[in-house]
Formats: C-alpha cells, sequence, structure tokens
C-alpha cells in the first residue's frame, strides 16, 4: 500500500535517558519524556495524559502540570482513556494556554477535526501545542481488560505489574512473578468493536506518533510527522533527553510496523465495507470516503 | 398638525426594533413609541415541563450577548424556589463571570455608539474601524477589553457565550490556583485598560453634551439639552450582582411588578406621512406606510409600582452611588464609570476565592412548587427571572429582561427631541432587543392575560 504509516519526516528508535522515566515506562518513555522536556521548557503548560484511575489499570484523563504528575501516568493501560473529553476544561478552570495531548489515532482525529472545524471549541484550537499519537491495533473497555486478565490469566487486577501486546500475544506479568500469555485469537472477541472501523494504526494525524512496534525491546519506534512536532523533537534530543538509533539498523524495524499497520487496515476495511450494506436499507457512513 | 416619522429598522444594536414617532412641524418629537418587532421565542412555554437544570440553559440562549446574566438569573431563580444555598466560592465565581460579562458588554456598546460621537475639537465623526490614528487604538482597546472579558468568562464560566459552567446548586468546576492566576493577571491589565477607556468615553461624550448640533444624514440638527430626560423612576437591585429571594433583604419585589398589554399601552394604526430618503442608513420609511405599533409589539409592557422604570447602569448609580444626572449623556456616563468596578470586583473575588473550596451545595432540593426570582444586574439592567419548581420539573417560568422595561421608559424619553436623534436616544439604552420579547402578560392579580399569542 505504501500510505500505512502516513506522513513523516524522520523515523527513529529512541528511549528516554531518564532512569526514572524508564523505571515504569511501557517501552522507551517516549511520551513521558517527551512531555517533561515540554514542560520544563514552557512548550506546553500542560499535559492531558491518562493517569491512575478509581480502580486499579483503569485509566483516567487528568491534566499533569509539572513532571511529578506526569510520573504517575507512566507506562500503558490497555483500556479506554477519554482524554480529548479533558482538553477544553483545561483551557477553562484548568487555565492552561499551551496544552500538549497524548492519544490514540482516533484520539488524534478528533483533536485534528476539533481544530479545523472548532465547534463547541472557542479558544480551544490554538491552544493545541504538541499532540503525541500512540500506536494502537484496537482497544479495550475495562470490563473486558478485567475478564482478560481475572479469568483467563487467573490473576487479580491489583497483583498485576505490568500488561503488554507484543509477539503476538497478551501479556499478563504479575506483582509476585507470574507470567501469563494469551494468544490474540483469545482477546479479539473482548475488543471494542468501534475501533473495527478504524484504519490508522501509527496516529497518522499526530505532531510526533510512537509505539513499541519495530523496535527491539525497551525501545520505541517514533514517527516526526509535522514541522511543529519536528521541532520539539529535534530541540529534545540536542537536550539529551533520548538516545536514538537508526530505524533501518534495529530489528525487526519498520517492515513490521508495515506489516501490522496494512495487517489493521486490511481487517477493518472489511468492515468498513460491510457497513455499506448493513442495516435495512441505510448504509452506515464511511468515515473514510466523502458522502 | 402633527407628523408621523417611522425608522424601521433601527440600527447599531441588537435584535430588531423600530421606531414610530409624531413629530410636530419642527421636527420635534411629541410622542415616541420604540418597540420590538423581533418574532416572539417562546422560552416561558418552552420551559414548562423541563428540569431546573435544563432550563436556565435554554433561557441563555436568548441572547448572545448577555447569556451570562440569564444563566445566572435563571439558575438563581431555580435556587430560589427550592430554597437551595450555594457554598461561597461557587458564588465568587458567578459574581466573577458577572463581571466579565459586563465588562465585555460595556466595551463592545462603545464600538455602537462611537460613530454617534465626534472626535473632540474637530468635526469628524468618529468611525471605530478607521485605521488611523487616534480611533484606532481606542477600537484596540475595547478589543482588548472584551478578549479579556470573554476570556475570564471562559475561565469562570466555561464558556464565555452560554456559560457551562453554572448549574443549580452551585458549579460544576472549581477554578484552579493557575486559572486563578491567569484570571487575575487578566484582571490586573483590564483595570489600566478600563481607566483609559473611561477617560476616553467620558470626555468624547462631555464634548458631544457641549456641541450646539450634530450632522445626521448630511443635514444640522440642534442637540437639545434635554436629550433622553424622562421622569420615570429607576429600578436596580444591586451595583454589581443582583438579588433573589433567599436574601435576607431582598432587593427586588414582585408584588410591584404588573404587566400591560401592548395594544393598551402603545399607539394604534398610524400612516407614515413624514419621510426623510437622507437619514442614514437607507432612510425612512416612505410616505403612506402604515404602522401599527399596538399590534406589531412584540414585548409586554412590565410597571413597576404601576409606571414604567428606567434599569441600566444609571439605575444602579441613582440607587447605590447617588448619581443624578439625567438624560442620554448622564446614562452612558453612567455606563462608563461602571468599567473600573467591574475589575474591582474581579480582583477582590478571586483574593477571596478558595481553589480548594466546595463549589457545589450538599443537599439540592427538588422544589415544592414555591415561587422563586432571581434579580441579575446584566449590563443593560435588572434581568428578572421568575420560577416555580416542583420535584425538579419546572411549573412556571418568567423572563423580565432589562430592555423590556426600558422600552416604555426609553419611548417616553423620546419626546422633545428632534427625530434625527431618536436612535441615539434609543442607544444610550445599549437596547438588546431579541432577549426583551416575551408575551406573557399578567395582570394586578397576576392572571396570564395574553398567553393566547404564543400558543
Amino acid at each position: 500500500m505504501g500510505t500505512e504509516l502516513g506522513k513523516y519526516k524522520t523515523c527513529v528508535s529512541a528511549r528516554s535517558t531518564s532512569k526514572e522515566i524508564l523505571k515504569k515506562a511501557q517501552d522507551g518513555g517516549i511520551v513521558t519524556s517527551l512531555f517533561a522536556y515540554a514542560l520544563e521548557e514552557g512548550i506546553i503548560d500542560g499535559a492531558i495524559v491518562s493517569g491512575p484511575g478509581d480502580e486499579p489499570w483503569r485509566p483516567q484523563p487528568y491534566v499533569a502540570t509539572t513532571v511529578g504528575e506526569l510520573m504517575a501516568s507512566r507506562g500503558t493501560r490497555y483500556n479506554i482513556s477519554p482524554n480529548v473529553s479533558l482538553i477544553k476544561e483545561a483551557t477553562r478552570s484548568y487555565g492552561l494556554d499551551k496544552i500538549g495531548i497524548v492519544g490514540t489515532p482516533c484520539q488524534m482525529q478528533a483533536v485534528r477535526k476539533g481544530q479545523l472545524y472548532p465547534f463547541g471549541w472557542r479558544d480551544v484550537d490554538d491552544k493545541i501545542k504538541l499532540a503525541i499519537g500512540i500506536f494502537c491495533m484496537e482497544n479495550f473497555p475495562y470490563q473486558s481488560v478485567k475478564q482478560l486478565v481475572e479469568d483467563h490469566a487467573a490473576m487479580k487486577m491489583e497483583s498485576v505489574k505490568k500488561m503488554e501486546i507484543g509477539k503476538g500475544k497478551f501479556w499478563v506479568f504479575g506483582e509476585r512473578g507470574q507470567v501469563v500469555q494469551l494468544p490474540l485469537k483469545v482477546t479479539h472477541k473482548y475488543e471494542q468493536p468501534a475501533c473495527h472501523v478504524c484504519l490508522d494504526y501509527v496516529a497518522n494525524l499526530a505532531d510526533v506518533s510512537t509505539g513499541s512496534v519495530g523496535s527491539p525491546d525497551g525501545w520505541s519506534t517514533v514517527f516526526v510527522r509535522s514541522k511543529n512536532g519536528d521541532d520539539i523533537w529535534t530541540k529534545a534530543i540536542a537536550a539529551g533527553c533520548f538516545e536514538t538509533k537508526p530505524i533501518e539498523q534495529v530489528k525487526p524495524g519498520l517492515e513490521l510496523v508495515s506489516k501490522l499497520a496494512n495487517e489493521k487496515i486490511g481487517k477493518n476495511q472489511k468492515t468498513v465495507e460491510a457497513r455499506a450494506t448493513f442495516g435495512v436499507g441505510k448504509a452506515l457512513r464511511n468515515p473514510y470516503i466523502k458522502p | 398638525m402633527s407628523k408621523v416619522v417611522e425608522i424601521s429598522p433601527t440600527t447599531r444594536h441588537e435584535g430588531h426594533s423600530k421606531l414610530v414617532l409624531k413629530v410636530d412641524d419642527a421636527g420635534i418629537i411629541e410622542r415616541g413609541d420604540w418597540l420590538s418587532i423581533t418574532p416572539v421565542r417562546g422560552v416561558e412555554k418552552l420551559a414548562i415541563g423541563k428540569t431546573m437544570d435544563q432550563v436556565p440553559k435554554i433561557a441563555s440562549r436568548v441572547c448572545g450577548i448577555c447569556p451570562i446574566a440569564h444563566t445566572l438569573a435563571g439558575i438563581e431563580s431555580m435556587e430560589g424556589s427550592i430554597r437551595c444555598e450555594i457554598p461561597n466560592d461557587a458564588k465568587l465565581l458567578r459574581v466573577i463571570l458577572q463581571c466579565a460579562n459586563r465588562l465585555h458588554s460595556h466595551a463592545l456598546h462603545n464600538i455602537l455608539t462611537l460613530p454617534d460621537l465626534y472626535i473632540p475639537g474637530t468635526e469628524t465623526k468618529i468611525n471605530p474601524f478607521t485605521p488611523e490614528e487616534p480611533v484606532r487604538s481606542v477600537a484596540k482597546r475595547i478589543q482588548r477589553l472584551r478578549e479579556i472579558g470573554q476570556t475570564i468568562g471562559e475561565i469562570a464560566g466555561g464558556e464565555a457565550v452560554h456559560p457551562s459552567n453554572p448549574r443549580v446548586g452551585g458549579m460544576y468546576k472549581a477554578c484552579q490556583p493557575r486559572a486563578v492566576t491567569k484570571m487575575y493577571d487578566l484582571a490586573k491589565e483590564g483595570l489600566v485598560l478600563a481607566h483609559e477607556q473611561m477617560d476616553f468615553m467620558i470626555a468624547v461624550l462631555r464634548n458631544m453634551q457641549k456641541r450646539d448640533w450634530t450632522d445626521v444624514g448630511g443635514k444640522q440638527v440642534p442637540i437639545p439639552k434635554t436629550l433622553g430626560y424622562h421622569s420615570q423612576g429607576y429600578m436596580a437591585a444591586d451595583p454589581v450582582y443582583g438579588s433573589s429571594n433567599l436574601d435576607e433583604c431582598p432587593r427586588w419585589d414582585p408584588k410591584r411588578w404588573t404587566d400591560v398589554r401592548p395594544w393598551d399601552w402603545y399607539m394604534g394604526e398610524v400612516e407614515v406621512s413624514l419621510a426623510d430618503p437622507s437619514y442614514p442608513v437607507g432612510g425612512t420609511s416612505p410616505v403612506g406606510t402604515k404602522a401599527n405599533p399596538q399590534m406589531e409589539a412584540c414585548t409586554g409592557v412590565p410597571l413597576y409600582d404601576g409606571a414604567p422604570v428606567e434599569v441600566g447602569p444609571r439605575a444602579r448609580m441613582v440607587q447605590f452611588k447617588n448619581f443624578d444626572e439625567k438624560g442620554t449623556f448622564g446614562q452612558q456616563i453612567a455606563r462608563q464609570m461602571e468599567y473600573p468596578d467591574c475589575l474591582h470586583t474581579i480582583i477582590k473575588c478571586l483574593d477571596e476565592y478558595n481553589p480548594n473550596g466546595k463549589v457545589l451545595a450538599d443537599n439540592i432540593p427538588q422544589g415544592d412548587g414555591s415561587m422563586g426570582w432571581a434579580a441579575n444586574e446584566a449590563p443593560r439592567g435588572c434581568d428578572v427571572h421568575l420560577a416555580k419548581v416542583k420535584d425538579g420539573r419546572v411549573l412556571y417560568y418568567e423572563m423580565l429582561v432589562p430592555t423590556t422595561w426600558n422600552f416604555p421608559t426609553c419611548s417616553r424619553a423620546l419626546t422633545g427631541a428632534p427625530w434625527q436623534l431618536a436612535e441615539v436616544i434609543v442607544r444610550g439604552y445599549d437596547p438588546c432587543v431579541s432577549c426583551a420579547t416575551h408575551m406573557i402578560v399578567v395582570d394586578e392579580d397576576k392572571r396570564i392575560v395574553a398567553q393566547k399569542l404564543i400558543q
């Protein structure tokens, strides 16, 4: 296909140079490090991230205005965090003028759509200064994750240390050293159905998008997409926030990213097409085609 | 023999209204009727059966300039009905919101009235859109004041237009310390600009007051010293915020309010017998046009103690600050004098505000159907909302908005002025016509007598 990775200026494999961030980071600690740099440099004055919620492993969007607050949000929680819902409030009762936001590809689409057509987003669109997208194959509702962990992996949510999707498996690591791997075949039926129309794997519309796929363990693949993203990324590199390797020199490299992106697009394209004949005489709109 | 002139529509104010004027041979108004011809929206009818949370939000949609005043008056009338006291920090946020609204509204009004006025010492009328100095910097200052007002409103109220943050029982969100600092900085910046703007406007208005004539459509029209004088009373509930039935000493009394139907108040059918095609913009209505203010007016005529009253900046100044200047210029000057007050109040409230404080009442009763009212001092005057809430649903809702009060008063103030200056008098009230268009008329026994129009 050739367009599955979107437009980007540069692509590298990178990881944070901060040991503190890496300690609890999902992979290379890219999002936390980049936001921390942007916060300290005044590029943003707050970032909307998903921090710990009321229940174990339930993310809750919150506005981090200090690096300390940012630290609480390290790592991935594999279920839905409605980060965009906070973006307007961040400009209002939080009083932010320069916002950073992290989100999945669909959330990046929402952010850009809001900027393009700021209906109900008065004085919000111009305040988004850094949008970081994360790779996403699909997402789970909280109940799904709970069921996967508690029923399939036979572990209490409280005793989970880390969750990870990689190497074709859903991994659950327990506090006491248990490691459970579930084949993705098992997890498919727990996916959020709305994810099955999404044709974006690598957050094409973000300033910077990142994810573990394509890089070795402990490292992340980073696409720098926009001029703004490039500017901030270059400065962060110069400030020594990240160590990087050319993506061509790492295994498994961009080929795997392309493969998975195409897989997602191919699979979901079928759902999009199936929807054209869904219902009685009224097809569901294909969001990728102008009516 | 008196002649009839009709100016329709009137310009440089919000909404749709017209003037039907009976003038003498010298062109001096003997009787003027200023009436709203914006169609009735029927918010009061829409409100019935809706929840008490919905209604103030719907009510705020009557206007995009004072939605804050309508939201606050609507919410507080609900709170008045259900007898709900809100936490102090929520009240402070509401006062901040109120002042932010007044600030940007007054600044907007400056833009609308400046073209009536002259640059002092010259024969040049002010065009607020010209790129030339000295007007350019004034326009920029007005824009910045509006921006400051709207940004503060946005932070405290969630939105500058149709604020989302206020709710029955308090506010949805408290402002974080960073937001408080931002509002404080903006208010400090605004205070300097507000003083400059007030001084400028008063200088320009005093200059106009000293003039003997003004140019209207290429003709020299004398300015009477009594321009806009009337002998009606004033009504104001508070110098800044408002009052409600929950106050220890309420400053508005629903028993003193009655309504008159427009057909008992305005002129009957008349035919235009004087026209001036050179009157800006586009001339007056041609001779032979039929006008029927009685049937065309889309507002009731509210009376306080049986007579029309003036509401607005001057009414507040007269009631609470011993202001005594009459007429259009007095009214305009009173408005400018409110500028610094808005910002001083914001700063004072921010000093008192605690970001960690509670902004929502612990207990929000659902109401037993008793009457509640709130009189909010909107930029243009006292905005009274009345409501009855039972089990969380609205049984009765009424809005008595500032310009509704001002319509009959302003009509009387037109008498004695050259008809070409009628619009100048109207603009002195900073009319906001569309929200004034309501049609539930009650008589002395509070029976609804004109409901048929909105059914």
